[in-house]
């Protein structure tokens, strides 16, 4: 058997695009999150709504940044 | 000279060891070109004793063996120019007993023994580093830079040599002096001893060479190379340089005034730039040095090869010394590879700079996080030993295999190989270090949202902020409460829009009962609410908007009901459909004058 190269994942020439286009859904997530927490009353926040927000948001936002620092030729 | 002491060993020698074995022909070149020494020697064996020999012994002056850095046999098969390389063979220092003290004894030891009268053909090369002597050994910025070679005109060896000669190669420049021996010939920048003939072993005539040399003397007195994996698609290389100029010193003072007008006479023995070849796709190349970015560099390519040339911050005269960084990323797919489950890397081990002797080098492997049973395959032997380093979104830290080979030369540039296993899975460690810190933060902004951080709990303006909060949260229900009113309002008017079309009593009938029942629990759930507001100081303002939003719901309640029994008694009598439109005309305006109300005094409390 020969031995197999063996590359990255995902192509490197979409890191740039995939980390512009993660982190505005995550802004756009995290941007709802905030304006939740500063309508709502402390009374009439829901803990559910808000830590999903939270997760969803930081989901988007972490493969986001580990796709800009790619981009930017940091590789981790 | 020192060759005296080790004339006098050779001459207390008792008796010629080993000497079943003959060697018919000797060629030796020796290249002087630059400050590597490279000594090619072509050698016929031939077995004339009655045992099989299995090995053939290379020896080397002490002096010269310290300074060997790599060496390398070829068998060859074949005769004149059909031969052919058979392979290389492994060579290994050995101490036979009965060897003279001074000298160092290599073994090539052969596939196949050699029987009686049976022969073969072996190149070996030897390459040393430092064998170059500057003589003087100190010169000023206009002097020429003169070295001192020292070698044997004859073949030192423990077998008799038949018919030999050595040509010595110099680069194309003066020559200061040479032994003159029997049969010496100078021819261009070549000096020929030879042949000589029938000569018994370990014989030994030293030749001394005088010339003029301005290569680079370019020696790294220390060289880390840092390699390091990444799965997301790069190999980076960064490699740090301690070098000086090891050539003749330079003494006296410097004028760069002089060197810069006339550089190949005021400045001959300087070297002031050096070509690395880098791998094919190398990109995001930088050179630097601890104060910044060195911008005397440039890089051009193609399919094949990059080359960089990098000219150090100053020209390098004897004895001067500088550091820098040079660093380049590398395409993962032509380093990385994957053979049965495990994973290996596949580089070359010395330094891409040309002809740069270095005295230490150490390689080391940045593995990814999580990478297992690593084993390291190299040509040649090296010290082995592993260590951890934190990088970017590390827990555990990165394994990282050191490799230190003292005397390296553009020989050692073979590739070798460090074998690990690795799960894919592991790669996702970074990216989940990132999502859990996001996840930190939001986490942490709800908990300072939920916490009560004020200090005094009793005094006026904290308990009436709370009051008020409570009041917004009461109203908040409110609000709430209403609208899921208004919903069931809207259900009513749609079960209406269902008669008219389908006629169906029944159905309408039912649903005026759920929603009867459901307004009824609201209006329940409404009491004890409307009943804190009214006790509430805080809500004075607001209540009677409130009461009014209640009251004109309870209105509109009554309203509609009036009009879907109407409705519905109309149907159950089987009147007109212009007749139901008189009856309930009059409800219809007041309703959607209601409502029109309602939906105004909900926006206003809305935004409280």
């Amino acid at each position: 058997m020969a031995p197999k190269p063996i590359g990255s994942p995902i192509p490197d020439s979409l890191y740039p695009t995939l980390s512009v286009l993660m982190l505005a859904i995550g802004l756009v997530i995290t941007a709802s999150f905030f304006i939740y927490e500063a309508t709502s009353t402390r009374k009439s926040r829901s803990l559910v709504k808000e830590l999903t927000t939270g997760a969803v948001a930081s989901v988007f936002l972490g493969f986001g940044s580990l796709f800009l620092l790619l981009a930017s030729g940091v590789y981790v | 000279m020192r060759f005296d002491l080790f004339l006098f060993t050779l001459a207390i020698l008792s008796s010629p060891v080993l000497s079943d074995l003959v060697l018919p022909k000797v060629e030796r070149r020796i290249d002087l070109t630059s400050q590597v020494v490279r000594i090619t020697t072509s050698l016929k064996v031939e077995n004339t004793g009655s045992d099989l020999v299995s090995e053939v012994l290379l020896t080397f002056p002490d002096r010269q063996a310290n300074n060997l850095a790599y060496s390398t046999a070829t068998l060859y098969e074949g005769k004149g120019k059909a031969k052919a390389s058979a392979g290389s063979l492994p060579v290994e220092l050995v101490h036979p007993k009965d060897m003279p003290p001074s000298l160092t004894v290599y073994s090539v030891s052969l596939p196949k023994a050699l029987g009686k009268g049976e022969g073969l053909m072996l190149d070996v090369l030897a390459v040393f580093t430092h064998a170059l002597q500057p003589f003087p050994e100190k010169i000023t910025q206009a002097d020429i830079q003169l070295v001192l070679f020292q070698e044997s005109a004859h073949y030192l060896s423990p077998y008799a040599v038949k018919a030999q000669s050595l040509t010595v190669k110099l680069p194309d420049a003066r020559i200061e002096s040479y032994t003159r021996l029997e049969n010496t010939k100078v021819h261009g920048s070549e000096i020929k001893y030879g042949p000589y003939e029938n000569l018994p072993p370990f014989s030994y005539s030293p030749v001394v060479i005088h010339f003029e040399s301005n290569q680079p003397f370019a020696v790294a007195k220390e060289l880390v190379r840092e390699i390091e994996i990444s799965h997301w698609g790069n190999v980076q290389v960064t490699e740090h340089y301690n070098l000086v100029h090891d050539g003749a010193q330079s003494k006296g003072e410097f004028s760069r005034l002089d060197y810069q007008a006339r550089p190949y006479v005021r400045g001959a023995s300087a070297f002031r730039r050096l070509v690395a070849k880098l791998p094919p796709r190398a990109h995001s190349v930088y050179y630097r040095d601890e104060i910044g970015n060195i911008s005397t560099s440039s890089l051009w390519g193609d399919s094949k090869k990059m080359e960089m040339e990098i000219e150090p911050r100053y020209p390098m005269f004897g004895g001067w010394k500088t550091a820098f960084t040079i660093g380049y990323g590398l395409p993962l797919r032509d380093f990385l590879f994957e053979l049965n489950g495990e994973r290996f890397l596949n580089i070359s081990f010395g330094s891409p700079v040309n002809e740069l002797v270095i005295d230490a080098l150490f390689v080391k492997v940045v593995l990814p996080e999580g990478s297992r049973e690593i084993s390291v395959s190299v040509p040649f032997p090296v010290k082995q030993r592993q260590e951890t380093k934190f990088s970017h979104l590390d827990v555990v830290g990165r394994p990282v295999v050191v490799l230190e080979k003292n005397n390296v030369v553009p020989e050692h540039n073979e590739h070798f190989q460090v074998y690990y296993k690795f799960s894919s899975l592991s790669m996702l460690m970074e990216p989940l270090m990132l999502i859990s810190g996001f996840f930190f933060l939001f986490v942490a902004c709800i908990a300072y949202m939920h916490a009560d951080l004020s200090i005094s709990k009793s005094s006026a303006s904290y308990l009436s902020k709370l009051q008020w909060e409570e009041v917004q949260a009461t109203v908040q229900q409110v609000h709430n409460i209403i609208s899921r009113c208004l919903a069931m309002h809207d259900k009513l008017e749609a079960s209406l829009r269902d008669l008219s079309r389908t006629g169906d009593i029944q159905a309408c009938k039912a649903t005026r009962k759920s929603v009867d029942s459901l307004l009824k629990e609201l209006s329940k759930e409404l009491k004890p609410l409307i009943a804190f507001l009214q006790s509430s100081f805080q809500a004075a303002q607001i209540f009677p908007k409130v009461e009014e939003l209640i009251a004109k719901e309870r209105d509109l309640q009554e309203r509609l009901m009036a009009k879907h029994s109407t409705v519905v008694d109309c149907y159950e009598k089987k009147l007109g459909g212009r007749e139901i439109e008189n009856r309930i005309a009059s409800h219809h305006q007041k309703i959607s004058i209601l409502r029109q109300e309602i939906d105004d005094l909900m926006e206003f409390i809305d935004e409280i």
